[in-house]
Parts: C-alpha cells; sequence; structure tokens
C-alpha cells in the first residue's frame, strides 16, 4: 500500500448503511469518512486528498449524478463507485460515460466492491502522476495539447495560434514525451481524466 | 142580644164555612178524602154547637132531653169522622181501635135512642137555671144514665187510637203534623170527655159545651189542611213555572215533546214537534197519522220499539227518518216513556223528538271518508301503519298484513313487534319511542319476519298526526320493503371492494420500484454488516465486540424489512371491510413512511401540519390509507415538472364542526377548469393510469359518510380535501 493510506469516502443519506459500509472497509484496512449527503461531502473535502468516493444515487436536495457532475466541472479527479438500490441500464450507461469507475447494485457483495474500491484508488493514484505531469507542460504546450484533443489537424492548429506547423508539430511532440503517451486516443483519454475541456474558441 | 147566642152561632157559622170550603176541596179533588172528612167534623160539630145553644134555652125538662138525645147524633158523625181523618190524612192508627171505637160509639148511639130521655139520664126531674157569660141557661138535675159509660168509653178509645196514631207519625219523623193534629186531638177530646163527665154526671153545676173544645180541634185541622192547599198552590205555581222553562229550553234545543194518550187514543204535541214532522198547527194528531210520516223503511222498527215499550212499561228510544210533505227526508231520535196506572195498565207514553239530521249527515261524512280512507290504505303499494297517542298500532293496512301474513289481531297493538328481527329489536324500539315522544318523524330500517318466515329489510317512516287545534292524534307510518335495494347495496359495496383492491393493487405497483428499494435498504445493510462481520471473526483476535454491535443492527434492519412487507401484505390484501375507530394522523404516517422512498426519488418534500389532539374518525384503516396514499401521490405527480427545489407538499389536519378534515396541499400544475372532472371514472392523466384513482377515492370516504374534493390553491397548485366525521365516542 502507499506511504499515505488512501481515503474512501461514503456518501449516502441512511446511516445503517453508512455504519456498514464503515465496518466492511475497515476490516479490509481502508481509512473511510462518511458524509450523509452531497453538499456536507463538497464542504467537507479539500483538494489534494487522494481516494475514492462511493456514492448513493438517491439522496435527497443533491443526487450523486449530481455531485459527479460538479465534481468533473471543477476538476476534481477523484474517481467515483456508485451505489444504487434501483439502478437501470441507462443511469448506469450515463454514469460510466460520465467517468464512473464502477455502477453497483445494493445489496452490494464484499468482492465486487473491494475490487472497484481498489481500482478506484489505483487510479486515484495514477491520476495524481498524470496531474504531475500536465502541470509540468508550458502554458503554450497546454494550449496545443487543447486542440489535439479537440481532434484538430496540426495546419489548423499553426493557423489558429499564428504559427508555423513545424512549431505546433515540436509542441506537439513536447506534450506527447512531458505526459509520457504515445497515441493521441490515450491524449484525449487523459485529458477527459484531467478534466480538460477542448480548445475555447473551437 | 146575648153572648151565649153570639158565640155559639158564631162558632157554628165558623165551622160551616170551613166545612163548605173543603167540602168544595174535596169535591174538586179526587181522593181529597182528608178534605170530606175535615168537612164532616165541621159540620158535626156546628151541628153540636145548635144543640147546645137550644139545650141552654130549653124551656122544659122534656124538652131539654129531647135535644140532649139528638145532640148524639152529630157526636156520632164528628167521632167518625175523626177516625176516618186520622187513617186516611195521618196514615196511622190501629185498625182495630179505630173499630173498637166505631162500635162502641154505634151502641152507645143505638141506646141513646133506646132510653127515654137520652142516654145520659134516666130521667130529668127539673131544669135550674145558672148564670153563664153574664146570663141564665138552663141545667138539668134528673138521675143519671149508667149506660152513660158506654159514651165515655168510646172517648177513651178515641184518645188512645189518637195517641197511637201520633206516636207512629211522631216516629216516622213528621213531628209538626203529630204535634198540630195528634197532640190538638188528645187535649181536646180529654178536655171535652172530661167536663161532659164532671157536668153530667152532677159533680159539677155548668151547661156543657162540648163543641167549644172540638171547634180547637177543628181549628187545628183547618189550620193543617190549608197549609197543605197552601202548598199545593205554590207546587202549582213551581210546576207552572218548570214547565214554561222546559218548553223554552226544549224550543231552544227544537225539541219536540209530545204526550200520547192511550186510552183516548188522541196526540198531543209542542209546536216545535209538528214543525219537526211537518204537521200545521191546528191538525188533528194520532199514531196512524204519524206512523204515515215515518220512512215505510223504519216503520216496523219503530213499532215494534214502542211496543215493548208499552208492554214492559220502560222507555224507548229510536232513531228514524221521517218523510216530510214536501218529500224532505229528516233524521229524528225520539225517546218516549210510558206510564201506567197503579195496575200496571198503560196510561200513556210521553216523549221528546230531536232533529239529527246534521248528526247523521256528518256521521254519514265521516263513515264515507273512513272507508275512502280505507280503501286507498289497502290498495295503496306501500305498507301504512297507524298508532294512537299511547303508542298502540291501531291499524294495518291489507298491504302489511299481505307482507307479514299474520291476522288484524295479531298485529294489533304491539303484535306487530314480534316480527322485528330480535336484532334490530332494540334499536328500533329506541328510535319510535324517542320520536313518539318528542312528538317528532322517524325514519328507520329494520328487518321484519315476512310472510315467506324469512326477515325482509324495511324502510319505516313515522310522522306525528295533530288535530285542527294542535291536539298530538298519534302517528301515521310507511313502510316499504328494500331488501332489493339493501341487496343491490351490499353487491355495490362488495364491488366497490373489489375496485378498491384492484385500484390499490395498481398504485402500489407505481410504488414497486420505491418498495423494492425500501426493501433492498435494509437487505443492503444487513449483507455489508453480515460480511463486515465475517472479516472481523476472522481476524485474530476476532473483534466480537464490534460483531454484536454488527448482529444487533442486522436484527434491527431486518425487522425494518418485515416491517415493510407487512404495511404491503396490508394494502394487497382483499380483505373484509371493518370499520373501527382510527386517527387520521397516524394513517398519514403511514402513508408517508410507505411512500417516502418513492417521494424522496422524485425529489419532493413534505411539510407535516398536523393537529396534535385530532378526534379518532370510524374508518377501515386499509380503505383510508389507500385515499391518502392516492392524495399524495397525485400531489407528486402534480408537481414532477416543477424545478427539483420547488417540490413542497403540505398536508394540514384539521377539526371543526365535528369534522376531521385532512388537506393536501400541492404546487403542481394545477386543476382542470372542470375540477370535478377528475373524480370521474376513466379520468387520467398518465399514460398507463386507469383513472379510478380519485373515482374509487370518493366512493370509499362516501362509504365513511365523508367528502372529497379538490380547489385550487390561490398561489399555486391544487388543494385536495378529505372530510370526514369526527368519531362521537
Amino acid at each position: 500500500m502507499k506511504t499515505d493510506a488512501p481515503i474512501v469516502y461514503v456518501v449516502d443519506d441512511e446511516a445503517g448503511m453508512r455504519k456498514a459500509l464503515t465496518r466492511l472497509l475497515n476490516a479490509e484496512g481502508f481509512e473511510v469518512r462518511t458524509f450523509a449527503s452531497a453538499t456536507e461531502f463538497l464542504a467537507g473535502t479539500s483538494a489534494g486528498e487522494t481516494g475514492c468516493v462511493v456514492l448513493d444515487v438517491a439522496m435527497p436536495d443533491l443526487d450523486g449524478m449530481e455531485l459527479q457532475r460538479r465534481l468533473t466541472h471543477d476538476g476534481v479527479p477523484t474517481p467515483i463507485i456508485f451505489l444504487t438500490g434501483h439502478g437501470d441500464i441507462p443511469m448506469s450507461v450515463r454514469a460510466i460515460k460520465a467517468g464512473a469507475v464502477d455502477f453497483l447494485t445494493k445489496p452490494v457483495n464484499d468482492a465486487d466492491l473491494l475490487r472497484a474500491i481498489r481500482t478506484a484508488l489505483s487510479l486515484a493514484a495514477s491520476r495524481g502522476d498524470e496531474r504531475d505531469r500536465y502541470s509540468r507542460l508550458t502554458p503554450r504546450e497546454r494550449e496545443v495539447m487543447a486542440h489535439v484533443v479537440a481532434g484538430r489537424m496540426n495546419k489548423e492548429i499553426a493557423l489558429d495560434l499564428g504559427t508555423g506547423e513545424q512549431n505546433i508539430k515540436t509542441h506537439r511532440g513536447r506534450v506527447m514525451e512531458k505526459m509520457k503517451i504515445q497515441s493521441v486516443a490515450d491524449l484525449v483519454r487523459a485529458a477527459q481524466r484531467l478534466g480538460i475541456g477542448t480548445a475555447p474558441g473551437v | 142580644m146575648s153572648w151565649v147566642t153570639i158565640v155559639w152561632s158564631m162558632m157554628a157559622a165558623a165551622c160551616l164555612t170551613l166545612a163548605g170550603m173543603h167540602l168544595l176541596i174535596g169535591c174538586r179533588q179526587r181522593k181529597a178524602w182528608g178534605n170530606v172528612l175535615f168537612a164532616l167534623v165541621a159540620v158535626a160539630v156546628a151541628g153540636m154547637a145548635a144543640c147546645e145553644l137550644w139545650m141552654m134555652r130549653a124551656g122544659s125538662p122534656s124538652e131539654w132531653g129531647a135535644v140532649g138525645r139528638w145532640i148524639h147524633v152529630p157526636a156520632y158523625v164528628m167521632m167518625l169522622s175523626l177516625v176516618g181523618f186520622v187513617r186516611v190524612y195521618l196514615r196511622a192508627g190501629w185498625l182495630w181501635l179505630a173499630w173498637a171505637v166505631v162500635g162502641v160509639r154505634s151502641l152507645a148511639l143505638v141506646l141513646n135512642f133506646v132510653f127515654s130521655p137520652n142516654l145520659n139520664y134516666r130521667e130529668i126531674t127539673s131544669l135550674r137555671h145558672i148564670r153563664f157569660l153574664g146570663e141564665s141557661v138552663a141545667f138539668p138535675v134528673g138521675v143519671p144514665n149508667p149506660w152513660m159509660l158506654l159514651a165515655n168509653l168510646s172517648l177513651v178509645l178515641l184518645v188512645a187510637f189518637v195517641v197511637d196514631a201520633t206516636v207512629t207519625v211522631w216516629r216516622r219523623g213528621d213531628v209538626r203534623a203529630a204535634i198540630q193534629i195528634g197532640f190538638n186531638m188528645i187535649f181536646f177530646v180529654l178536655m171535652g170527655t172530661g167536663q161532659a163527665i164532671l157536668v153530667l154526671w152532677g159533680f159539677v153545676q155548668a151547661p156543657i159545651t162540648p163543641s167549644v173544645f172540638f171547634l180547637g180541634i177543628v181549628a187545628a185541622m183547618a189550620y193543617e189542611l190549608s197549609r197543605d192547599t197552601l202548598r199545593a198552590a205554590e207546587l202549582a205555581r213551581d210546576l207552572g213555572e218548570s214547565e214554561q222553562r222546559m218548553t223554552l229550553a226544549a224550543g231552544a234545543a227544537n225539541l219536540g215533546i209530545w204526550i200520547h194518550d192511550l186510552q183516548r187514543g188522541d196526540v198531543w204535541a209542542s209546536e216545535e214537534w209538528r214543525a219537526l214532522f211537518g204537521f200545521t198547527k191546528a191538525e188533528r194528531l194520532d199514531l196512524d197519522r204519524f206512523l204515515q210520516r215515518l220512512h215505510p223503511e223504519d216503520r216496523e222498527r219503530f213499532r215494534q220499539a214502542r211496543a215493548r215499550a208499552i208492554e214492559g212499561g220502560g222507555s224507548y228510544e229510536v232513531e228514524y227518518r221521517v218523510v216530510l210533505p214536501e218529500g224532505r227526508l229528516r233524521w229524528i231520535a225520539s225517546r218516549g216513556g210510558v206510564e201506567c196506572d197503579g195496575a200496571g195498565k198503560a196510561l200513556r207514553v210521553r216523549g221528546v223528538s230531536l232533529d239529527i239530521t246534521e248528526r247523521k249527515e256528518v256521521e254519514e261524512a265521516l263513515r264515507e271518508s273512513e272507508a275512502r280512507f280505507r280503501t286507498m290504505a289497502n290498495s295503496a303499494p306501500v305498507m301504512i301503519w297507524m298508532a294512537g297517542t299511547d303508542k298502540l298500532c291501531t291499524f294495518f293496512n291489507k298491504g302489511w298484513l299481505d307482507f307479514t301474513g299474520r291476522t288484524p289481531e295479531q298485529e294489533l297493538g304491539n303484535g306487530w313487534a314480534e316480527g322485528v328481527h330480535p336484532d334490530d329489536f332494540d334499536r328500533c324500539f329506541e328510535t319510535y319511542s324517542k320520536a313518539f315522544d318528542a312528538r317528532e318523524r322517524f325514519v328507520m330500517e329494520y328487518r321484519l319476519r315476512c310472510h315467506t318466515g324469512g326477515y325482509c329489510w324495511v324502510l319505516d317512516n313515522g310522522v306525528p298526526r295533530f288535530a285542527s287545534d294542535g291536539a298530538f292524534l298519534g302517528y301515521i307510518g310507511s313502510a316499504i320493503d328494500i331488501s332489493a335495494v339493501k341487496l343491490a347495496e351490499s353487491e355495490a359495496a362488495q364491488q366497490r371492494n373489489e375496485l378498491a383492491h384492484l385500484t390499490r393493487v395498481t398504485t402500489l405497483s407505481e410504488l414497486s420500484g420505491s418498495l423494492a428499494h425500501e426493501l433492498n435498504q435494509p437487505l443492503a445493510i444487513i449483507l455489508s454488516n453480515a460480511q463486515a462481520a465475517q472479516r472481523l471473526i476472522a481476524q485474530s483476535p476476532p473483534n466480537l465486540a464490534e460483531v454484536s454491535d454488527i448482529l444487533a443492527d442486522i436484527v434491527s434492519e431486518d425487522r425494518r424489512a418485515g416491517e415493510v412487507i407487512k404495511r404491503l401484505r396490508t394494502l394487497l390484501k382483499r380483505g373484509e371491510i371493518a370499520f373501527a375507530p382510527l386517527s387520521l394522523n397516524e394513517t398519514i404516517e403511514e402513508v408517508l413512511h410507505l411512500a417516502h422512498v418513492d417521494l424522496t426519488a422524485r425529489g419532493v418534500g413534505i411539510d407535516r401540519v398536523l393537529l396534535a389532539e385530532l378526534p379518532r374518525v370510524d374508518g377501515d384503516r386499509v380503505q383510508l390509507q389507500q385515499v391518502v396514499l392516492n392524495l399524495v401521490l397525485n400531489a407528486a405527480d402534480a408537481m414532477s415538472a416543477n424545478a427539483p427545489g420547488s417540490r413542497r407538499m403540505q398536508l394540514r389536519t384539521a377539526c371543526r364542526n365535528g369534522s376531521v378534515r385532512l388537506s393536501v396541499r400541492d404546487e403542481g400544475c394545477g386543476l382542470p377548469a372542470d375540477a370535478e372532472s377528475i373524480f370521474a371514472p376513466f379520468f387520467t392523466t398518465k399514460p398507463h393510469g386507469l383513472g379510478l384513482g380519485l373515482s374509487i377515492c370518493r366512493s370509499i370516504v362516501a362509504a365513511h359518510r365523508g367528502r372529497l374534493w379538490a380547489e385550487p390553491h390561490s398561489e399555486r397548485g391544487a388543494v385536495f380535501h378529505l372530510e370526514l366525521p369526527a368519531n362521537a365516542a
């Protein structure tokens, strides 16, 4: 395991459920923090902490899907595992497309839950590295990356940024090298994970 | 002028005057023997007075002796008349004593004419003259005749006879007559007898003057008789007045008075009577003419009644019709009394007749209206009964008797109550008595045994009856057989319950997702807890304290799941309707618990404004839950288009005027223009709804004697009101 123990955030309006999950995860050696609502969660966490969220879908005021949307919007990379009492396929598809690690139905089997948590935590860890790499890019390189993940040709980017095509090619090479990514497809996924939108004005 | 002449003449004159008067009365009035006998006494006394006067003036012993013999004749008449008077007028005295007096005196009279000169003297030797009332009067000197004792004995017997009669009269209570006649007679007879004995036996030298004493008797008798005459006159006057009064009264009452003399055969009748029967004043009346006036059908009946009365000497009363000369009919009530003589022979019939045409017409009209009522009552297609002021039934129509198959005798009074179903009897009796005492109308339903032996439901409607002056007369009521209605009602209730069940299942199926969650949630908690426990036990050392906590949680979560299933089962059950007092607040809480997940999922917030002291209502728990659930889900549906933060629903309970009310307010899309249309069957806004929710809710509420209605809220959305009567207890 990592030196700083990863935290599992449990957000569920049902106290009994929070207690049960805490017991299970504690027994597996995870550090657990519980929140009774999405709002409480937003107020009680700070950026920089790594971990994953086990999130109930159906909650009063702010529901799980809405929380996911906010986190993505704010660029918080914390991976999310959804737990739901009555999930349907369209809902799970929407959640996965929005970046959820897994979409589990209650009652949840311990093995399934633990597997999902472990995946999420490793993803969180890798996302932490990815963020480090991204932070080392120059502003010009980030600009170029946004254009690239939007699927634009070098020529178009050069035209937009008012520079030569060769220049763009160099920046692009450096981005790939610094992010340790081989294909544009991987770059797109990384950008998605990092919550980087497509370039403005495109 | 001689005083003796004057006094004795006047005595005689007075006696004769009185005698004349009473003889007249005696002749005019039949059976006035008292007066006749008195007249005889008075005449005799007058004769005695004349003889005495003669004797006092006698010039020779032979003249005195002759007159002394003749004076016995008036004396004889007087004594016999006195005895007769006592017997006739006082109706007393021993008869044998009377005969003894008559016998002894008669013997004395005979002997008087046998001896010479008379009964008193054997011989009269000379006349002496003595002073009497200032003049010289003759007085005999001679040898007294011992047979004179016979005359004295007759006087003594007379006294004894009068004493006996006086005692009898006294005892009879007629004290005045006893004193007036009896005492006077005794006193004066004794005086006269005493004087005669003293003078005639030569003890005293004085003229004999018995007439003076007997005049006292005459005066007493005359006084007594004149009182009788006076009283008779008074009676006659009173009678005249009362007759006048009666005639007046009879005239005023239009009573006709008549007398039929059976001896002479003629009929006297008052003017009123003649007017009643259509006879003129002058027309001669007899029985045949009268019978001619009678209606032929009534003649025989009248004849028989009259004949019976005459035969038995009693009276008769008969009502008959009279055919007046102009052809008009008149009803007459006639009453006659037969008068008989001593031998029981009918002498005359007296009577009164009265015009009763009006009464007869009223009676006839009454009989007709009674008959009309009975015809109507008996042909009416309902059961009709009547009761008197004492609650006892006095009439049942044919409809009733046909229904119960019993006789009027069995049903009258309280007999009808035997047919009331024992389970309904007390309630029935209470309703009936209470309404009866308050003089109020009442309606009651009960089971009544019908002619088949089974019980049928009847609806009985009773109304008090009052006379035109407001006096309470009793009740009249009608009952109809409502078995068919009852059956239809129970079938309708059955169908309503079936439908209620169906819609309940439908409603619950809408909730199935959230209900699954409601069950899922405890299961999820149990599973996670159990798996955590497995890990804790596998640790070394096992964390048993934590495991114990986990088990406690598992138990409570399991119970929670059980509760959900129980609640669901209740709602899904197709059970019998059971009315019981329940709290509407609790019903609301149960429903909100059930719908909690669904409402949460839909983002609906609930505001409860529940009155703590809410009276209970009578109702079926499941059906009322269904109604409340429907209202809550409808409110949530109405707000589905709202922004997530503005989906608030308010449930408010209140109590007013003996009703409990739940108002469910939403902030949704509101009601259609015709708010009532939403309660119509098959009205729905949902693609898969049956459209029976509100319709069945309303019929459930109606079965609870409540109301369910909707109105738009002044700001936004709608308010649904459920109102149920509060439990009185």
